[in-house]
């Protein structure tokens, strides 16, 4: 077995056993990553807001998103139609991504694909 | 020279190889090959990924001498055949076990041609052979590949390049694919699916990138499957 052929299949068995590190810690803090991910990729525009805004949008009944208190800082992450967002004169669209940007917001508005494709 | 010049003439070159029944053209160019006249518009990266089931080694091997005219394996990397020409493209060889789990790996030894063989391999099943030029070439059924691209960890820049591969294929996919990949997903244990379902949120994240294909106008898509494979099957993508 050449050098670099011994090398790919240990970076191959690590990648595997990290990935089921990843697994079995999910829903603990290792898995705040992956679920930020998946309410993001739900998104089609995220927007940064002020804070008085958030608690508007979530006492209107707009839902908010859990995954954004099991960060540090905690964001508050609110879910809220692209017309209501548009309403909000703090809202500051940010490209929907693990931008430093987006990181640093303490309040997020993110509005959802308007339909199923 | 055009990078589809250069992946035709490269098919052209590994012909002998190619055209053996059991091989499968896999990775990054199958997108291309499965576009239109092979319209090779989804360029990611420069190389030929040729899929070896490890059952059809001993006669994948009679055919290299051809193959030796255009290209010489790497003293590096054996399993990768550099060609003698800037007009043709890398050829690189994997290895293909449909009884190996998909996160197992080994490696094959042999003098001429060692693989290593990705159990994520395994969830490829041959597809359609088309004609390119005068060479018929059999490409993997695209719900399979478009799995195996999901289920393999990806992290970095090269992981990036393989994702947007997995785009390419859902760009190309019709909803009979999109079938039979959530019946292979829902078999897959929860750690995959788990994973596979991780790659989709990172591939939806993908910042675009010069000379590839813009990831942000398939989010819709993206978002869609990752839907449909959550709720078993009932949403269509």
């Amino acid at each position: 077995m050449t050098p670099s052929v011994d090398r790919r299949l240990r970076e191959q068995r690590a990648r595997v056993l990290i990935r089921s590190l990843d697994y079995r810690q999910r829903h603990h803090a290792r898995g705040v990553w992956f679920r930020l991910r998946r309410v993001l990729a739900d998104a089609s525009a995220a927007y940064v807001i002020a804070e008085d805004d958030a608690r508007q949008l979530a006492a209107e009944g707009c839902r908010t998103e859990s995954v954004g208190g099991a960060l540090e800082p905690q964001k508050l992450i609110v879910i809220a139609p692209s017309g209501r967002i548009a309403m909000i004169a703090s809202a500051r669209q940010v490209p929907v991504r693990l931008s430093g940007e987006l990181l640093a917001a303490k309040c997020l508005a993110l509005a959802p694909f308007e339909t199923a494709p | 020279m055009t990078f589809r010049d250069r992946l035709l003439a490269t098919i052209r070159a590994a012909r002998s190889v190619l055209e053996d029944p059991g091989v499968l053209v896999v990775g990054s160019q199958v997108p291309n090959l499965l576009e239109p006249g092979a319209a090779a518009t989804l360029v990611v990266s420069q190389d030929l990924d040729i899929g070896v089931p490890v059952d059809c080694h001993a006669a994948v091997k009679r055919r290299l001498p051809e193959l030796l005219l255009h290209f010489t394996p790497s003293a590096d990397e054996p399993s990768v055949w550099t060609p003698h020409s800037s007009n043709l493209l890398e050829v690189n060889f994997v290895g293909m076990d449909r009884s190996q789990d998909p996160t197992d790996a080994y490696a094959l030894e042999d003098d001429e041609l060692p693989l290593l063989v990705f159990g994520a391999l395994s969830l490829v099943e041959p597809g359609a052979e088309i004609d390119i030029r005068g060479t018929r070439l059999r490409l993997p059924r695209p719900a399979g590949l478009l799995l195996e691209k999901l289920v393999t960890d990806r992290t970095g820049e090269k992981g990036e390049r393989d994702l947007l591969v997995a785009l390419g294929l859902i760009v190309m996919a019709g909803p009979a694919d999109f079938d039979e990949l959530n019946v292979s997903y829902q078999g897959l244990r929860p750690e995959l699916q788990h994973t596979v379902r991780s790659s989709l949120t990172l591939l939806s994240l993908i910042e675009a990138r010069a000379g590839m294909p813009d990831p942000r106008p398939q989010r819709t898509r993206v978002a869609a499957l990752l839907r449909r494979l959550e709720s078993g099957g009932a949403e269509r993508v």
